[in-house]
């Protein structure tokens, strides 16, 4: 049946709902995560979040006879290894129409119904952190981190300089969605920091995000009226001068340069951040951003896209000196200036962690855009120079 | 791969049918490649060759049209779906040259007629590929279906002869083009020269060249029914695997050198020659104790690789005892005496930090 609203999708550029719940759920020690599917659909979300899972690794005989036995094997060989086992579906297991957590009522199993068809990594990651059942520990007067992924090259340098911020000011830090322990997950803090608010975890007292200084700046005031015994003014120092520092490199560009007219192509949230961030700091002009996943009001030029060809034309249209997204878009107009900050980010080798989220966020974010714009300036000469 | 499944259970683990399909007829260029199944299953995939076309400076990307499967279409079926992204493809710019249709194992369980879509009158050839996931075979099944299903662009009319054909280049292994540098190198010792890579950065309309080739070279044993697909259908004999090892590489050369009429003696002797020079510039490994070790646990050890370490082992004097450094067995075989020498420089690093390490 074609739906009038259905479109076809050319060279999609988002993973499904299955890799964002295995994202989520891998994040979490203790937690043994299996895909029940095919290979094919264990291999991908393996390769993307680098931490060990295991697959059912289904063959056409159990698509026929059903998967019970195989599932059941799978789990009898990992019990023992972790304290839990959480069960992600997959599209055929999906259709088939078995009721796993009826079959597995005797195994303590968490099974997690995300095939790829109910939609994007958004939906999947959300789906499973509920499947979790996370609770806040009325006791705790700490602070949570969320918005963290494993599938997210930022999320080991989000959670770290979330943690580094929150250690500043005295905080004691909570549960960090999804990177902890399993058990932490049910005995969460009272209020919460993210990092990501597309991946916002619902748990506990939201006090806003980490992403831009004016930003850090409001959630440690929230946090600091809510939180006994949270001191801020460190954090706020820490802002002043980084505030300073960024000025002070970009009026030295702008005294030479205009500004990159820019396209940017993330997740919402952090197209938002970075939009914000180079308009305030070098006055770009946004050309236009392309948002992986649902968009919010930003009075930027935004809509969602995860088409391939419909981002190609949107770069073509827009002409930008700089681009901030992946390597996909980068290889549409390989002469633009280019910052890695959407997945995947290929051809370069990234080693150490990096945040995006907090102070060093938003100094690593305007590092990157200032030497990538001046890089291509450098290049651009040398091309002259060589015609000559 | 860095993940470790359970339970240990290896034939499970050979991949999606439709990615390697994919690692073939995204070869052809001008072609757009429709995925009929969710678009989370052509994401992994575009994400995978764009990963690889990254590593290997490759240029332009796949064009894979996903046709997006949703809840509803899995209920109600999805052949309308599929004819319309099929028209759509057919109005992408530049206009495909042909179009190759891939299944998932969504779609083989919901059972929409693939074939049948395909075989309506649509201007350019649109050619069913039989992928199905896990449904339809493993990652090898996609390669020799989606070689066979690329085979029927050719028209058996050849105008020009001779030559070499490479059939089933790795395409998504880093070393693809060197290999082929490698086996092209030791093609033009017997004055043969590649005539078409079956299936790499092809367009549409060189796949014709597939008739009428003096030999075609396949790049492993797996791929056994598709050279006998070939001979049988152009009459074209094959070799049966690019070179692997020392001595297998010089039998590479003699077997083409006699399938091609053409006298190898004088390339087998030079190439022997650049082979002691290899083995004299890591002379400094003799007595070297290793261990050779599966390169990963999902993966059988490759008996050509294992072949090849045993036989380097002995013509370098190494001492293989299961306390000695731990040499990942290559896989795939590394390819000619070229190859040998870039896996010999990694076993050398291996080497030398275990010795530093002490």
């Amino acid at each position: 049946m074609l739906a009038a609203d259905h479109r076809d999708c050319t060279n999609p550029l988002w993973p499904c709902a299955m890799t964002g719940a295995v994202a989520c759920l891998a994040g979490l020690e203790d937690l043994a995560v299996v895909v029940h599917g095919s290979s094919g659909c264990y291999f991908y979300p393996a390769s993307l979040i680098g931490r060990e899972i295991h697959g059912t690794f289904l063959l056409e005989r159990e698509v026929i006879f059903g998967t019970e036995p195989r599932l059941r094997e799978v789990i009898e060989e990992l019990r023992g290894r972790y304290g839990t086992i959480a069960v992600v579906n997959t599209c055929v297991p999906a259709i088939m129409g078995e009721d796993l957590q009826s079959m597995l009522d005797d195994h303590d199993v968490l099974v997690v119904d995300s095939p790829g068809f109910i939609g994007d990594f958004e939906r999947g990651y959300r789906r499973a952190l509920a499947r979790t059942e996370p609770a806040v520990d009325p006791s705790f007067c700490g602070v949570n981190i969320d918005g963290v992924t494993l599938a997210d090259p930022f999320h080991h340098g989000n959670a770290l300089e979330a943690r580094r911020l929150l250690g500043l000011t005295g905080a004691s830090v909570g549960t960090t969605f999804c990177l902890d322990r399993y058990a932490a997950v049910h005995r969460a803090a009272l209020f919460t920091v993210g990092t990501n608010p597309d991946l916002a975890s619902g748990v506990g007292e939201w006090c806003g995000s980490l992403l831009g200084l004016d930003t850090v700046i409001e959630t440690f005031e929230t946090l600091a009226s809510v939180c006994t015994g949270v001191d801020a003014r460190p954090v706020f120092r820490e802002v002043a001068r980084a505030e300073q520092r960024i000025e002070k490199a970009c009026s030295k560009y702008l005294r030479r340069f205009d500004p990159p007219r820019t396209a940017i192509f993330s997740e919402f949230a952090y197209a938002a951040f970075a939009a914000e961030t180079l308009e305030r700091y070098l006055d770009v002009e946004i050309a236009c951003i392309g948002s992986r996943n649902e968009v919010r009001d930003s009075g930027f030029p935004a809509e969602q896209v995860t088409d391939f060809t419909r981002i190609r034309d949107m770069l073509l249209a827009a002409e930008p000196d700089l681009i901030l997204g992946s390597s996909y878009e980068r290889t549409v107009l390989p002469g633009a200036a280019f910052v890695g900050l959407t997945p995947p980010v290929r051809g370069r080798v990234l080693l150490r962690s990096r945040p995006l989220a907090g102070v060093e966020g938003t100094l690593w974010l305007m590092d990157e855009v200032l030497n990538a714009c001046m890089d291509r300036r450098r290049r651009g000469s040398r091309a002259a120079d060589g015609d000559r | 791969m860095n993940s470790n499944p359970s339970p240990s259970n290896s034939s499970r683990f050979e991949g999606c049918t439709l990615t390697g399909a994919l690692s073939v007829v995204t070869q052809v260029r001008d072609a757009v490649c429709v995925i009929h199944g969710p678009s989370g299953c052509a994401h992994h995939n575009f994400s995978l060759l764009h990963a690889t076309l990254a590593d290997s400076d490759g240029v332009g990307v796949p064009r894979l049209i996903s046709t997006a499967l949703t809840e509803n279409h899995i209920i109600f079926g999805g052949e309308e779906v599929l004819e319309a992204c099929i028209a759509r493809a057919l109005e992408l710019s530049p206009p495909p040259a042909s179009i190759f249709v891939l299944s998932t194992c969504v779609v083989e369980t919901i059972g929409d007629d693939v074939g049948a879509v395909c075989a309506r009158e649509w201007g350019v050839p649109v050619i069913p590929v039989q992928t199905a996931g896990f449904l339809g075979g493993v990652f090898q099944t996609g390669i020799v279906n989606a070689l066979l299903a690329a085979a029927s662009c050719a028209d058996g009319a050849p105008g020009d002869a001779g030559g070499v054909n490479l059939v089933g280049e790795k395409n998504l292994e880093a070393d693809v083009d060197e290999n082929q540098a490698e086996v092209a190198r030791l093609l033009g010792m017997l004055g043969l020269q590649v005539r078409l890579r079956f299936v790499r950065d092809v367009r549409t309309r060189d796949l014709a060249r597939l008739a009428g080739a003096a030999v075609n070279v396949l790049r492993e044993p797996a791929l056994l029914p598709v050279g006998e697909a070939l001979r049988q259908r152009f009459g074209t004999p094959y070799v049966d695997s690019f070179p692997v090892g020392l001595s297998g590489t010089l039998r590479f050369l003699e077997e083409v050198a006699g399938v091609c009429g053409v006298d190898g003696s004088a390339a087998v002797e030079h190439e022997a020659a650049i082979q002691e020079g290899v083995l004299a510039r890591f002379a400094d490994l003799a007595g070297s104790r290793v261990a050779f070790d599966r390169v990963h646990p999902m993966l059988d050890g490759d008996a050509a690789a294992i072949g090849v370490c045993s036989e380097l082992a002995e013509a370098l004097d190494l001492v293989v005892d299961p306390e000695g450094t731990r040499l990942p067995a290559p896989y795939p075989a590394p390819v000619g005496t070229a190859g040998i020498r870039r896996m010999l420089h990694r076993w050398r690093r291996l080497i030398r930090g275990r010795e530093r390490a002490r």
